[in-house]
């Protein structure tokens, strides 16, 4: 799902981006991940949750991971892919599980 | 003696403002509003820093309001104009910056911003954000450049801390208004509480005393 791990320009955070063109209905989201994550904000536009780290979900499928780890923002951003993979919470989403390379890292 | 509420970000131009102004013998109350969670806990860590390196630096006390600004720009997000947001939050900031500068007695409101420098700053924004309030807002970098700017902040020592790490603000809109018109924001914030936000805002602030720093 997300393919693609890059710093933010200010190196405080890592950015995922998905792999493919979509959005997300966030308040289906905010459904499915409270059930393995704490909710922080759901300010509509965008989602705050927290697990390994705190992470903003937007409604494009980009995540913000706050975190200096690019080990710890990739385990975060696959386990936010493998929640919401799937679901309802993906709109105009192609089948991700048959792509290749579901990235971790 | 003048004494005016800055308001200072971790950035690197709030920061140059309030020391220039503090140079010119004005009194500062130092304001942070605090955007967790579309930041980090980085930027509120950076403010600290500066306002202590400003302390040593020009030997002049200064207090410091920390207030929670998530959760207006949450309610901005849900309810109003996604482009005219930036808008929202900086009126927002100087009507809290309005109310301490009240609670302190001072006589005005001291901002980092200059003309062009983000699409918020624009000349026609800044006509829109000035009548949010009634008492004075000193821009003393409005006709620098950036590069002017970091100029002074690497001489005064506050580019080292300004540049460390710290997430910019998450809830910024892809395409935020350059050109925006008073009657449309006010229409906007009209479908929102804007004075129970402020009172909810000020009733979740904290205060750092100098000597705290």
């Amino acid at each position: 799902m997300y393919s693609l791990l890059k710093p933010c320009k200010t190196s405080a955070a890592y950015e995922a981006i998905p792999r493919e063109r979509f959005s997300l209905d966030l308040d289906l989201c905010e459904e499915i991940l409270k059930k393995t994550c704490t909710i922080v904000a759901n300010a509509g536009i965008l989602l705050i949750v927290n697990d390994l780290c705190e992470v903003s979900v937007h409604k494009d499928g980009r995540l913000i991971l706050k975190t200096d780890s690019g080990e710890l923002a990739g385990e975060q951003a696959g386990r936010i892919a493998g929640w919401l993979m799937g679901t309802t919470a993906i709109q105009k989403s192609r089948d991700f599980r048959s792509q290749r390379g579901l990235h971790r890292t | 003696m003048v004494k005016l509420v800055s308001l200072i970000s971790g950035g690197i131009d709030s920061p140059v403002a309030t020391y220039l102004m503090i140079s010119r013998g004005v009194e500062v109350v130092a304001l942070h509003m605090d955007n967790r969670p579309f930041t980090d806990d980085k930027n509120l860590d950076k403010t600290l820093q500066l306002v202590r390196h400003l302390r040593v630096l020009t030997g002049s006390p200064i207090k410091t309001y920390i207030v929670p600004h998530g959760p207006n720009h949450i309610t901005f997000a849900r309810n109003c104009n996604r482009h005219l947001h930036c808008l929202f939050c900086r009126r927002m900031m100087y009507r809290i910056a309005e109310r301490i500068a009240e609670k302190e007695g001072a006589d005005g409101i001291l901002t980092g911003e200059s003309v062009g420098q983000v699409a918020s700053q624009t000349l026609q924004n800044l006509t829109v954000v000035n009548p949010g309030v009634k008492i004075p807002v000193i821009r003393p970098l409005i006709g620098l450049d950036k590069v002017e700017i970091i100029e002074i902040a690497r001489r005064i020592g506050t580019y080292d801390i300004s540049t460390l790490p710290g997430l910019c603000c998450t809830i910024v809109p892809k395409k935020p208004s350059t050109a925006s018109r008073v009657v449309d924001v006010r229409e906007e914030e009209g479908k929102i509480d804007i004075d129970s936000l402020v009172e909810t805002s000020l009733e979740g602030m904290y205060v750092f005393s100098p000597e705290a720093l």
